[in-house]
């Protein structure tokens, strides 16, 4: 019974990671916003596993349902009279700023991990009984790379959502479901949505008012934490 | 360190009196807010009448606390457990949030019906009591939890507020302060995460007594610090800073200035003096970065040409004089009286910068919406035309460069006595570069302005009250200077 | 009894009429013009009070506490009301002066604002009781100078507020630092305490020699002591009477009265003497007596002439301070009295040539003393007294910093003194002369350079009359020293309570 669950479980993370990396590095914006939906579906999925229905239901609406809603406005898929629908992330960025990207998203890594690690003694020993913490490292550290290498506002957004996720992932991991936990997630995911909430608005504004280059985040000395 | 925040088990329990104070000082702000959208105020008056209660229960809070000392309060709900102290400290930074809210939001009528008619305006209101309520809870608040609603209100909050103008500099700005607050309150999300399965609880009091050394905590503490570093705009983080504030309006300008970088701070503070105590690395490089936030706010504010620039960058460097304090603060082997000079004059800093930033945004503001110019040059001449405005930025200069008799002096007296016994050369000489660096570059903006060769330009009059308001801002900082008696008192936990 | 509200109400007056000045309008000049007198006024009064109780023998304290071990103390003892006393009295002077002179000009209101605001922190200085307190006044005098220094808005002024402001502003940094390393190693010193520093001697000599050098090196900028100096000449682009008042009275004089306090009050005699730093600051005031002197030589304007003499005139009292002797000490208080009343008749009467006459040059002033006899007169007075001959005020200082030399057994500051008043003879002697024995437009020969007749006697009478007056005081300090509350007097009175306690 255990190890059929822990069969789901392993599935389910592995999902969650390829849906990830595919959202982050896809440049084709819409296909990127359905990957997003798709890896909120399955968190939805992930919480439900870990047996929080509450944070499910929660996920399922703030993060499937709304937070998509507001990316497929922020594409300009609803009113496409004001301007035109966003297409693909057509910035480019030299490879030194990429190899940078990396080295940070690693150097997380082994920080959350090694964290992780003291917290969890049990994970020495055996890494592969949290498939989910693991995938929630994994996806921390890749989010983190994607949200440092973009240009593009809308996928550094769409990074930020991915990071979130990946830590309420990593916070349910290390903290379990207990009741502060979930208080803890359903704050964050109500920040999440209203902050893509506010980050949509913005972009459509701004591409009103200027057009796509102004999505254009640009002074590479301001990178994340 | 840990009592100094009030993390300890109060004597007495709160009256009912004090309970509807609390309600009111966390609560009016959010509900005038939101009335104020309904029905926004077009004069001074009706905002004054209505924030008199939110001052009356602050002044409420205050005696409550005069009489009983440590207050505290905690609440279950589903589980999870919520609590809120009221030290002496929390007083007075709520009282502060209290009176520089009520000052923003006593100018912001005058302000927007001078400026062009703003679609957006409304919205101000709304977003500025959430703010408010948020800030007052921060000050307030001793769990993790809470801590963290608190944070994020008011950071969306702010860059709501900041957005308003719609300007694309201002959106452009904006998107990225987002992106980085969210980012950074992630960052402390993943170290609350830590704490809450290494410990098991989020109630600072608890914590402060179960923590231990170790990795956990000092990643914990580094995801915090890194967390609200970005979005206290300390120093290697703070390039968001200037264009956020340079199409912003005034008050929401004022009021970031003043209080929110300053929440982000007090937060890193009080979390890390529970995280790591007596640690040697940590406050030291967050003081090496102050000293370079020193030179390099300096320098950035020396060479700008915008007015706002200048005074935005005036934070960074004046955070820099809050971080090299770090050391004394949570280093180890600080004896007593260095540690509790550099701590009143750390918050004695910090209250003399909220009140003399905020009175020199709203300085500037009126010089730019007098000269309908927001470049250094344009201020030629003003000297002789906006003398008050001037002398308002003046009086609040004054502060900043920490001159006498101002709180800036007071505190960097304290501190600098705290760095002498305690031996730290280097934050001396930060300290006293400081100094000068600020004067160059507000005496810079001084000189533009006694320019009387200039020719003359039409000056738009302001509205009543904008520059007296300014003014008593700016005087309370002044003021804070001598009287500095009183809030030290508060704050070191007597009586007044 | 203690009159605290005697200190206090002094100080109140000015800052209250700074408050009402910069609330008045613009061109409210009759109600300014009361305001200012009036204030003027009962500060005198208030100081002669003072003057009055001290030498009674009550001295009046007023204090609270700033911070846990830093007081805000104002007292009025006898050094602190000899500042005071020569500053308001030559506030009220000056007033009158700026009035007349100002009449008609632009930013009246933030002159009078700025300057009210000036003598407020002379006030403060003088009766400030320890370092803390003087630090807050000092350094509000050197930021309610700047707007009167860069008073013209021209770039010149412009350039040299900033010149102005590098000086005192890093001077400031450095007496801080000085302030708080003494705080930090004697806790709150008073003025007053008979204890001085004499018990840290043994353990923190180098500590001490340190705090005494940063102390009186940020004093020195202000005293404008060679090579510190730069902002004085510079700063006489701003209108004569803040020449007048401020860089040849209160400004410089605020300086050498705070390294009076350092010295005397602050550390002792005897502790200066044992550390050495004496005769350092003696050798440090003879070079810049000779070197301003030497420099006033080559100047041809007149109101540059007159900065440098201010260089070279203000060291005599820092000079008398290192004669380590009560003759030395009468000496140097005297000179800061007697230098004050004859150096402000100079700079009114160079004000009233420019202002008449349009004289700027000293080559323009041939037989200025035909058209303007009275100013030539008190200039003659003015420059008599600085080169110290009777029986001007200034005489009395020489002799007593001779005799102080001689009694000390420093002989080559003789010598100093010497050289320093033919020098002070050579380049006020010319002017004198051109003024009363060469043929100049008064005689019909070539013209002035800018004439304007303000008034029916020879200037303006509210530019006259205070020049008058305080010709008549340098005169009357040097005729009647030996009367009871002269400057004389009073400096021996404060001499005796420095040295025989």
């Amino acid at each position: 019974m255990i190890a059929s669950f822990d069969a789901l479980e392993t599935l389910l993370a592995l999902g969650l990671t390829v849906v990830a990396l595919a959202c982050l590095f896809d440049r084709h914006l819409v296909r990127a916003c359905c990957f997003f939906v798709a890896f909120a579906l399955a968190m939805t999925l992930a919480w439900w596993q870990l047996g929080a229905p509450w944070l499910a239901a929660v996920e399922l609406l703030l993060g499937a349902v709304l937070t998509g809603l507001c990316f497929f406005y922020a594409l300009g898929r609803f009113f496409p009279g004001v301007s035109s629908p966003l297409e693909r992330d057509s910035f480019n960025e030299p490879w030194t700023r990429a190899f940078a990207r990396l080295l940070l998203a690693l150097a997380w890594f082994v920080m959350v991990g090694a964290a992780i690690r003291y917290v969890i003694t049990d994970m020495v020993y055996s890494p592969d009984e949290q498939p989910l913490l693991l995938a929630g490292v994994m996806i921390t550290a890749s989010a983190l790379g994607a949200f440092a290498l973009h240009r593009h506002v809308l996928r550094r957004l769409l990074a930020f959502n991915i990071l979130g996720s990946g830590v309420f992932m990593l916070l349910a991991g290390v903290a379990g479901t207990s009741a502060t936990a979930q208080a803890l997630i359903t704050v964050g995911l109500c920040i999440a949505w209203l902050g893509s909430m506010l980050g949509a608005l913005l972009i459509r504004q701004l591409l009103h008012l200027e057009g796509v280059d102004a999505l254009r985040d640009g002074n590479p000395k301001e990178n994340a934490t | 360190m840990i009592w100094r925040f009030g993390l300890f088990e109060s004597t007495f329990t709160p009256l009912v009196s004090t309970h509807w104070a609390l309600s009111a000082a966390l609560g009016l702000p959010l509900l005038l807010g939101m009335l104020a959208a309904l029905f926004p105020p077009q004069r001074m008056w009706p905002v004054a009448l209505a924030s008199l209660p939110v001052l009356v229960s602050g002044w409420v809070l205050l005696s409550a606390y005069d009489q009983a000392g440590l207050l505290r309060w905690q609440w279950e709900v589903a589980g999870v457990s919520l609590s809120l102290r009221l030290s002496g400290l929390s007083v007075l930074l709520l009282l502060t949030t209290q009176w520089i809210g009520v000052a923003a939001a006593l100018y912001t009528p005058g302000s927007l019906r001078l400026g062009e008619p703003q679609p957006l305006s409304r919205w101000l209101w709304p977003l500025m009591g959430v703010l408010l309520s948020a800030l007052s809870l921060i000050w307030l608040a001793s769990d993790l939890l809470t801590l963290y609603v608190a944070l994020e209100l008011m950071g969306l909050s702010a860059v709501g507020m900041l957005l308003l103008s719609g300007k694309v500099a201002a959106l452009v700005a904006g998107m990225r302060y987002l992106l980085l607050a969210l980012v950074g309150s992630l960052a402390y999300l993943l170290g609350v995460a830590l704490i809450l399965g290494q410990w098991g609880r989020l109630d600072l009091q608890g914590l402060a007594a179960v923590v231990e050394p170790g990795p956990v905590a000092w990643i914990a503490a580094a995801l915090m610090g890194a967390g609200l570093a970005l979005k206290a705009a300390l120093f290697p983080m703070h390039g968001w800073l200037s264009p956020v504030h340079g199409s912003a309006w005034t008050p929401v300008s004022a009021l970031h200035a003043a209080l929110v970088i300053k929440a982000s701070l007090f937060m890193l503070l009080q979390l890390w003096s529970i995280l790591l105590p007596g640690t040697f690395y940590a406050p030291r490089v967050i003081a090496w970065l102050g000293m370079l936030a020193i030179v390099w706010g300096g320098l950035l504010a020396w060479r700008t040409d915008s007015l706002k620039t200048l005074v935005a960058s005036s934070t960074v460097a004046q955070l820099g004089y809050l971080m090299v304090v770090f050391p004394l603060l949570l280093g180890p082997d600080i004896a007593p009286l260095p540690r509790a000079l550099a701590w009143e004059g750390f918050w004695l800093q910090l209250l003399g910068h909220a009140f003399a930033k905020a009175a020199m945004f709203m300085a500037a503001g009126n010089l730019i919406f007098a000269t309908g110019e927001s470049t250094l040059k344009g201020l030629a001449g003003t000297s002789r035309r906006l003398p008050l405005s001037l002398l308002i930025f003046g009086v609040a200069s004054v502060t900043l460069m920490g001159l006498p008799p101002s709180s800036g002096f007071t505190a960097k007296w304290l501190l600098l006595e705290a760095m002498l016994i305690s031996q730290q050369w280097w934050a001396v000489a930060a300290l006293l570069v400081g100094t000068l660096l600020t004067a160059a570059y507000v005496f810079r903006m001084f000189r533009y302005s006694f320019d009387d060769s200039a020719p003359r330009h039409h000056y738009q009059p302001l509205a009543p009250g904008m520059d007296l308001i300014a003014l008593a801002l700016a005087l309370t900082a002044f003021a804070l200077g001598l009287l500095a008696h009183f809030p030290l008192a508060l704050m070191r936990g007597g009586g007044v | 009894m203690n009159a605290t509200w005697l200190p206090v109400t002094t100080l109140a007056t000015s800052l209250l009429v700074v408050v009402i000045i910069f609330s008045l309008p613009e061109d409210a000049r009759r109600p300014r013009t009361i305001v200012n007198l009036l204030a003027a006024v009962i500060k005198v009064i208030l100081v002669m009070l003072m003057v009055g109780r001290v030498s009674a023998g009550r001295e009046d304290i007023f204090s609270f506490q700033v911070v846990g071990g830093v007081d805000f103390v104002l007292r009025a003892d006898a050094l602190g009301v000899m500042f005071a006393g020569l500053s308001s009295l030559l506030w009220l002077c000056t007033t009158i002066y700026a009035i007349g002179y100002l009449e008609g000009s632009a930013n009246r209101k933030r002159f009078f604002g700025f300057f009210s605001l000036c003598v407020a922190s002379t006030i403060g200085i003088a009766l400030a009781d320890n370092l803390f307190t003087f630090l807050i006044f000092y350094e509000m005098l050197t930021l309610s100078t700047y707007p009167l220094v860069v008073h013209n808005g021209t770039q010149q002024a412009l350039n040299a507020g900033r010149v102005y402001l590098r000086y005192t502003l890093s001077a400031g940094v450095v007496l801080l630092l000085g302030a708080v390393l003494l705080h930090y190693l004697t806790g709150d010193q008073s003025f007053s305490s008979e204890e001085g520093l004499g018990d840290y001697l043994n353990d923190h000599r180098g500590l001490l020699t340190l705090i005494f050098a940063l102390l009186v090196g940020g004093l020195a900028v202000k005293a404008a002591m060679v090579p510190l100096h730069g902002w004085l000449p510079r700063a006489m682009v701003a209108p004569a009477p803040v020449s007048a008042l401020l860089h040849a009275v209160a400004v410089v004089k605020a300086g050498a009265f705070g390294i009076l306090r350092v010295v005397y009050d602050l550390f002792g005699i005897q502790l200066s003497i044992e550390l050495g730093v004496i005769s350092a600051l003696a050798v440090a005031a003879s070079i810049t007596i000779i070197y301003g002197s030497l420099r006033a030589l080559a100047q041809e304007e007149l109101k540059p002439l007159l900065a440098f003499s201010t260089v070279s005139q203000v060291s005599y009292i820092i000079l008398g301070i290192g004669l380590f002797g009560p003759f030395g000490t009468i000496g140097a208080l005297a000179h800061l009295l007697h230098q004050g009343l004859m150096k402000v008749t100079l700079f009114f009467c160079a004000g009233n040539y420019a202002e008449e006459l349009g004289i700027h040059r000293i080559d323009e002033m041939d037989g200025a003393g035909k058209r303007m006899p009275l100013t030539s007169i008190a200039f003659t007075v003015g420059a008599l007294g600085m080169i110290g001959l009777p029986p001007v005020a200034g005489f009395i200082t020489k002799w007593y910093l001779g005799i102080g030399a001689i009694r000390a057994e420093m002989y080559w500051v003789v010598v100093v003194l010497v050289v320093s008043s033919t020098l002070n003879a050579m380049y006020f002697l010319p002017i004198v002369h051109r003024l009363w024995f060469r043929l100049g437009p008064a005689h019909g020969q070539g013209q002035w350079p800018k004439e304007q007749r303000l008034g029916r006697l020879e200037t303006h009478g509210w530019l006259l009359w205070p020049m008058v007056f305080t010709a008549l005081a340098s005169l009357g300090a040097g005729l009647l020293a030996g009367m009871p509350f002269s400057p004389l007097d009073w400096a021996t009175r404060v001499a005796t309570g420095e040295y025989l306690p």
